[in-house]
Formats: C-alpha cells, structure tokens, sequence
C-alpha cells in the first residue's frame, strides 16, 4: 500500500518508516502540511498519516486543503498525534465529520504494533 | 497571595508546563526506538528500556493533564463511568511497567457496581500514575509478596477504588505527611518510596481537580491509597 506520513519529526518519522516498511508498505514522508499536500499530488497515497502539530501550518489546515479537491476526498487519513485527544474535542468533531478522518491515535498511547495493526485495515490486499 | 507571588507561580506554572510538554518528545522517542530495536535484537533489555520510557512518558503526560485541569477547572466533562472497566484499563496500562519490577497487579472487582461521577480519562490517569509510583516503591520497601491490588468496594460514602499492598507503610500519616512535605522535600513519602513519589502528587491533583480526594483506604486488609467516587445519581433512576 502506498502511505504518505506526515511526521515533523526526524526520528520518530524514521522509526515509523522502518516499522511499515517492513511490512511491505511504500512510504512517502513529508514534515509540513505543504510538503504533505505536494506528495499527495504527485504520491497518490492509498492512505495518509498526520501529526496535526506541524510548523507553521497545521494538520487541520492540511485536511481543508485536502478536502477541497474532489479527487482526494475518499484518500483515508488517519491522525498519529502527539495532542491528546481532550484537547481536541471541538475540532475532533469537525475532522471526523467534515474532514472524514478515519481514526485518532494519540501518539503516547499508540504502539508500533497498534499502528501497524491500524493501517492493515485500510490495506485492500489484507481486506 | 500578593500580585506579584500571584504572577511568578503563573509563570512557573506556565514553565513547568512546557518543560514537560517538550519531555514528552524524547521519551516516546526512547519507547518508540526501543520497540522498535526489539524486533531486531532480542536483547530483553529493549523490553524493560520501552517500558521505562512509557511510564516516564505517561508520568510527564498525566502530571500536565493535572496541570491544565487545576488551572482550567472549567474544561472537565464529568459522566457515567464504569470503576470496574477504569480499573481494568489502568491493569492493562501498568501491566508492562509492573512486569521490569517484578510486581504483579491482581484486579479484585467483587461484586457489582453500577456507574460513578467522574471524568473517565482523568480518573484513569490518576489511577496510572498512583499505581506506576506504587510499583515503583513496593520492592523497595520489601513486603515480601510483591503484588498490588487494583481493587474497588461499596463504602458508606460511596464507591471506594484505589491500589492496594500488604504493607502497613502506606498509612494514613505516610500519605499525610507526604502532603505537607511535597514540593518542599526531595522524598516527601519517606515510609514509601525512594523517589520524589512524583506519581502520587499528580494522581492527587488530578482528583482534586474533580472535587475528589486521594486518601488512605483498606481492602480485605490490605493497605492502600484510595479515593471514594458517588455512584450516578441519574442512572439510579432507570430500573
């Protein structure tokens, strides 16, 4: 499956490579929203990865950006953050609802294993 | 309190709160690397490295969640929450952490509860990091048996849920003690812990910041560190 994480930072992004590349999945990586949207276009991803606490813009404004183009409006998403999610519950609703984001993992609670377990879900060989 | 005094705890609250956001970073890094490495040694050391980092991670994690809810009390949501169902998640969370100590954490859950008042997420951290702070001192203290029990009984107040060993150094004056000298002594639970007994501090605050308590409790004689929860007035209702 082709996955394109957004991930600002360095190490963890690595980390996240290794783990869902050993399962054979093609990765794209991208540490801003900008450079996220960018690998979208030329990617195609069959699923997405996003930290929402990115530089300068955030994973909400990368999610409305994503929304807006027809073409990537089923792309699934899920959100690995390091925001808890009480914080979020307000705009949750909205990313959920509006944004249609799959799932929310809160970075600390979330294992290795629990992603990997998450993205084969979205994975069409193993559905 | 003067303006002035006023002002410097808001800044240091303030620092301290970013302190410990930035520490979260390097200890999910640390966990993240060590699982990781596991699969590609098998060097049982990586388990135990994950594991410490995940609780220091959950200590810093639950420490600013008690922060950010006694500066904005205003923010908890209180509902139906099940004892029983938080205090198997808290089992499930600390089942690791126990294990590099040694400890085995029994879940005593007689009889039938019916639902409590409280903030489910905040609860539970309160039970992590009260448990995490336990496991951390009972080999220390040397009990002999190193078990916890995260237990829950029906009192006169309401529903009593805590962790609870067979050593009489957790005590009513341990703990009141402990309270008095928190932030002024670098091992304010002298009788319990080797360590600042940090875990403790914050699971407290995290309860006062719902109006509960933290305090001493027994359990089919065992001894442990409590706090009592009202049953759900509004679910009392449906028959």
């Amino acid at each position: 499956m082709k996955i394109l994480l957004v991930e600002p930072d360095r190490l963890l992004a690595k980390v996240y490579r290794q783990a869902l590349e050993s399962k054979g999945h093609h990765l794209v990586s991208a540490s801003t929203a900008q450079e996220g949207i960018a690998k979208v276009d030329e990617f195609k991803p069959d699923l997405i990865i996003l930290e929402i606490q990115l530089v300068e813009h955030s994973g909400v404004e990368f999610m409305h950006e994503l929304r807006s183009y027809e073409d990537w409006l089923d792309i699934p998403v899920i959100i690995n953050s390091i925001v808890p999610p009480a914080e979020f519950n307000h705009s949750f609703k909205i990313l959920k609802h509006e944004l249609k984001v799959s799932d929310y993992l809160y970075k600390p609670d979330c294992s290795l294993k629990t992603l990997l377990a998450k993205v084969s879900n979205f994975d069409p060989v193993l559905k | 309190m003067g303006i002035q005094q006023q002002k410097a705890k808001q800044m240091s609250y303030g620092l301290f709160l970013s302190v410990a956001e930035e520490l979260k970073l390097p200890f999910l890094q640390i966990a993240r690397l060590a699982e990781a490495s596991q699969s590609l040694a098998t060097d049982p050391a990586y388990k135990d490295i994950e594991s410490t980092a995940q609780s220091a991670l959950r200590l810093v994690d639950n420490y600013i969640l008690g922060l950010r809810l006694n500066l904005m009390p205003q923010t908890i949501s209180l509902e139906n929450v099940s004892v029983s169902s938080v205090l198997y998640n808290t089992q499930q969370q600390l089942d690791s952490f126990a294990k590099t100590y040694d400890v085995s954490l029994d879940l005593v859950v007689a009889g039938k509860f019916g639902p409590v008042v409280a903030n489910e997420q905040a609860l539970q951290a309160a039970l992590v990091s009260l448990g995490a702070a336990l496991i951390e001192a009972l080999p220390s203290i040397n009990s002999g048996q190193l078990k916890l029990q995260l237990a829950t009984h029906r009192s006169r107040y309401g529903i009593v849920a805590g962790i609870y060993a067979d050593t009489r150094q957790i005590s009513q004056t341990t703990l009141k003690a402990g309270h008095k000298l928190a932030s002024i002594s670098r091992q304010p639970l002298v009788d319990l812990s080797h360590t600042s007994g940090a875990g403790v501090f914050v699971a407290s605050s995290i309860l006062e910041a719902m109006d509960l308590k933290l305090g001493f409790s027994r359990h089919n004689n065992w001894y442990g560190l409590a706090t009592i929860l009202q049953p759900s007035r509004q679910l009392q209702l449906v028959p």
